[in-house]
């Protein structure tokens, strides 16, 4: 018999399971520390995730196109002292730089894509490789220095706040979440990618062009990569090559939090950006209670698990 | 109808689509071999052949899923050596291919609008209006699934459903369905065939597979035939009868459908009270040592639900099962397979094989613990086990490391039941056991399973197959909405009785 299609209320609390999370860890910290609950702190918290936030929507699309970018980190760090290299040491104007940026990574992006394709290989193993390669471009842009005296414009992108309340870093960062959840969920581009990802080969007889929707979810990916490491350095007014390394893991785990299955074809954007803030609520609520770096980690683990059982989601898509 | 056919003969009807020479060569076989088949505008045109004979690969062919070796394709007089998928669709041709390649994860609305220009052409995505023409199409086969839900949660038979409605959206004309009965019930076929007819209506080529014979007596107008890749024959169907149609398949004439079994005995092996769950209440049967148990309902009865909660494979929620007397509590299919059940699925792609491992590796896996000489996987008895199972059975392959996905459906099916055999069960389920399986192999099939109940085993048989259920079991069980409706002895036998339990009378 086929399931009516009103959900039960068991589904509904699967689907209501990282919101729950949520509000839980918000409850206990505001409880063990009245450091956690207050505007500032509340605001940091959001400050500080918004790079992780567009780039885990960038995670998103790849994975739901049925790959996964381990060179996201490397694309940042290339990205973040490239611009930062144009305006401090060749003055560029801030817009070019800015335009550079997100071009430059789209392109990285593309190749990514581009090599998988033509390579017949895997995405994981392709960027294993140009990780190292991004890795070596950044070193060569910023020869192992660190760039400070950004332009005031450029912070302004990172530090300033609208009507003295609202970080224009959070206003970026909802603007692009809207864009990417309205391309992903209602365009019919959208509805490729998820088809592509789901099943290639379908794709293939229902005469999509799997290949270019793959390497085109590399290049979108790759734009709001630049994004974020602009967004990143503008915030931390300096940049050098270690910005934005590891970030994939951060990304990848809060997709794969939010049941984004890692074979391609599933995913949400609304439940992964929960998901960056679970994470991002949990290791900032961790240092107000003092708790080690090391059970920080065994906690991080801890509620993953913990978190894929309520969800339940990868097991089914085995 | 009789106009139509009297138009064709007086040839006003014109050739829309001719594959000429056509070879397909895979490593070991040929798939196809030398292979000339024209359609015409309009017709109904058949095309038969045992398991491996090359059926899906001549209409992947015509679809630009595959590219042929050699040959040329001409449609609507211009030649193609190959085709690419987004140009048959273009062209006007659907398929609906035997292996439900579909979009799990997404909803049915989904999977049968992507890649359809109309579609996609405005930037968003009008989900309402989408949904509404899904219905529309699907309420032609009185499908009532809700058009948003997802692929993965239909039965194998909605899942077809949808197959068939996506081909209706493209406005096609050529329609192509690779055994589009195989799975699916008696009143669905009725509908199938209204599509059918009124496809032909519309001036619509339809090329349509099938292993039911019977059926292509009702529907089509020519039928082709393919044994070994080669094209044997075109013959009008007023002209031809299924024997004949069996003597050209397999080049020799076959005796008896349904071959004589000896009696069940006595000793009861399985008893099941008041088993309720996984959507079935209340059933109560008892199996005998021998004997040939069939299971028949409509899509939705729960026969395959009861059957996974034999085995298993789903949790009840109340009654007994007795396995030999003593009850068991089985909450896996381990727990199933330890008591010496085991369980040939409905849907072999994804719960009966491991389709992209080869041959043996499917075979051995179910009994890889015997398998061993200190732990290490013994390659040799492992490939005679494979090798064994391949002549029982006549799996039909170059060599058993090929990967299983490069078998006919056919041949996959009988990798299934090799690698349940393996495991050594005393009550073996049966669900769909002939699904897609040539008439010759088919025949095969039903003397296996004779020689197992002879040689002790017992079998409790899903099937959607009317003649079958009837010729191979002794007794009948009707479900009914997961209810038991009735139970029905080997005098008793009949379609009207089987069918009006079936549907609740
Ligand atoms: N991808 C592949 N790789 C290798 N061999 C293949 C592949 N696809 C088909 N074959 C072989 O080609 C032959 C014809 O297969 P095909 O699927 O066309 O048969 P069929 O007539 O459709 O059979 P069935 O009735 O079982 O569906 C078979 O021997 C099969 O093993
Ligand atoms: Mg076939």
């Amino acid at each position: 018999m086929e399931k009516a299609n009103k959900k039960s209320i068991g589904e509904i609390l699967v689907d209501l399971s990282l919101p729950i999370l949520l509000v839980a860890l918000v409850i206990f910290f505001s409880i063990m520390t009245d450091k956690f609950f207050t505007p500032l702190n509340l605001t940091n918290i959001l400050v500080q995730n918004v790079h992780v936030a567009v780039c885990s929507c960038a995670v998103m699309i790849i994975m739901i196109s049925g790959g996964c970018d381990l060179s996201i980190g490397y694309q940042m760090s290339v990205a973040a002292v490239l611009v930062c290299k144009m305006m401090t040491v060749y003055g560029v104007p801030v817009p070019v730089a800015l335009l550079c940026a997100v071009v430059l990574c789209s392109l990285l992006g593309t190749f990514n894509g581009f090599m998988a394709q033509k390579l017949k290989s895997n995405t994981m193993i392709v960027t294993l490789g140009t990780m190292a390669i991004f890795q070596g471009i950044s070193y060569l842009i910023s020869e192992s220095k660190t760039y400070h005296n950004l332009p005031k414009s450029y912070m302004f992108l990172g530090q300033s706040k609208v009507f003295g309340v609202i970080p224009v870093n959070v206003i970026i960062m909802i603007v692009i979440v809207v864009i990417v959840g309205f391309v992903m969920g209602k365009t019919a581009i959208g509805r490729k990618v998820y088809a592509a990802g789901d099943n290639p080969e379908a794709g293939r007889l229902a005469g999509l062009n799997v290949a270019k929707i793959k390497v085109l979810s590399f290049t979108v990916a790759g734009v709001l990569v630049g994004i974020s490491a602009i967004l990143l350095s503008a915030r931390s007014g300096s940049a050098d090559s270690s910005t934005g390394v590891g970030i994939e893991f951060t990304g990848i785990t809060a997709c794969v939090l939010s049941g984004v299955a890692l074979k391609g074809g599933e995913g949400t954007l609304w439940k992964v950006i929960v998901a960056v803030f679970v994470l991002g609520i949990l290791a900032n609520g961790m240092q107000l209670i003092n708790l080690g770096t090391y059970p920080q980690y065994i906690a991080k683990g801890v509620i993953m698990l913990v978190s894929l059982y309520m969800t339940n989601k990868n097991s089914k898509a085995m | 109808m009789n106009s139509n056919r009297n138009e064709r003969k007086g040839g006003v009807l014109t050739e829309v689509l001719a594959l000429k020479n056509i070879t397909k060569d895979y490593p070991g076989v040929k798939a196809l071999d030398d292979v000339s088949i024209s359609f015409e505008e309009g017709e109904v045109h058949a095309l038969i052949g045992e398991n491996g004979a090359g059926k899906s690969t001549f209409i992947k062919t015509i679809s630009g899923a595959i590219k042929p070796t050699s040959g040329t394709i001409a449609y609507e007089g211009k030649e193609y050596p190959y085709l690419e998928p987004k140009q048959a669709i273009d062209m006007g041709i659907a398929v609906v291919y035997q292996e439900l390649i579909q979009f799990e994860a997404m909803s049915v609305a989904d999977n049968i609008f992507m890649g359809v220009e109309s579609e996609s052409k405005g930037l968003v995505v009008n989900e309402k209006e989408r949904c509404e023409k899904a219905k529309a199409l699907l309420a032609k086969f009185d499908c009532d699934v809700n058009p948003a839900t997802l692929i993965r949660e239909l039965s194998i038979a909605n899942r077809q459903i949808i197959e068939l409605a996506k081909a209706m959206v493209r406005n096609a004309k050529i329609v192509i369905m690779d055994e589009p009965t195989a799975a699916i019930t008696v009143s669905e076929q009725e509908k199938l065939y209204q599509v059918v007819k009124q496809l032909k209506a519309d001036g619509v080529t339809v090329i349509y597979i099938s292993h039911r014979l019977e059926e292509l007596f009702e529907i089509c107008d020519r039928v082709s035939v393919l044994r070994d890749g080669q094209y044997v024959t075109t013959v009008n169907i007023e002209d031809i009868d299924k024997q004949d149609m069996i003597k050209y398949m397999v080049g020799r004439e076959l005796s008896n459908a349904y071959p004589p079994k000896e009696p069940a005995q006595s000793e009861v092996v399985l008893e099941v009270e008041n088993l309720s769950g996984n959507g079935v209440e209340g059933i109560n049967f008892q199996l005998h040592k021998g004997e040939i148990l069939g299971f028949a309902g409509l899509v939705g009865a729960g026969r395959t639900e009861l059957m996974h909660l034999i085995f298993g494979n789903a949790k009840k929620t109340s009654g007994i099962i007795k396995v030999k007397g003593k009850e068991v509590h089985l909450s896996s299919a381990n727990d199933g397979m330890k008591a010496g059940i085991g369980l040939i699925p409905e849907d072999r792609k994804f719960q009966g094989c491991f389709i992209d491992k080869p041959i043996f590796w499917n075979i051995s896996i179910s009994d890889i613990d015997h398998l061993t000489k200190g732990g290490v996987v013994d390659q040799k008895a492992e490939m005679k086990l494979a090798e064994d199972y391949k002549e029982r059975l006549k799996i039909k392959t170059p060599f058993l490391k090929q990967l299983t996905s490069g078998l006919s459906g056919g041949n996959q099916q009988k990798v299934v039941i090799a690698k349940v055999l393996a495991s050594n069960p005393d009550i073996l389920i049966f669900d769909e056991p002939t699904r897609g399986i040539d008439i010759g192999a088919r025949h095969e099939i039903y003397l296996l399973m004779n020689e197992l109940a002879e040689s002790g085993k017992s079998i409790l048989m899903v099937s959607s197959d009317m003649e079958e259920l009837l010729g191979m079991s002794e007794r009948i069980i009707v479900l009914h909405e997961g209810h038991q409706a009735g139970e029905i002895s080997k005098a008793e036998f009949s379609q009207e009785r089987v069918l009006s339990f079936a549907s609740g009378i």
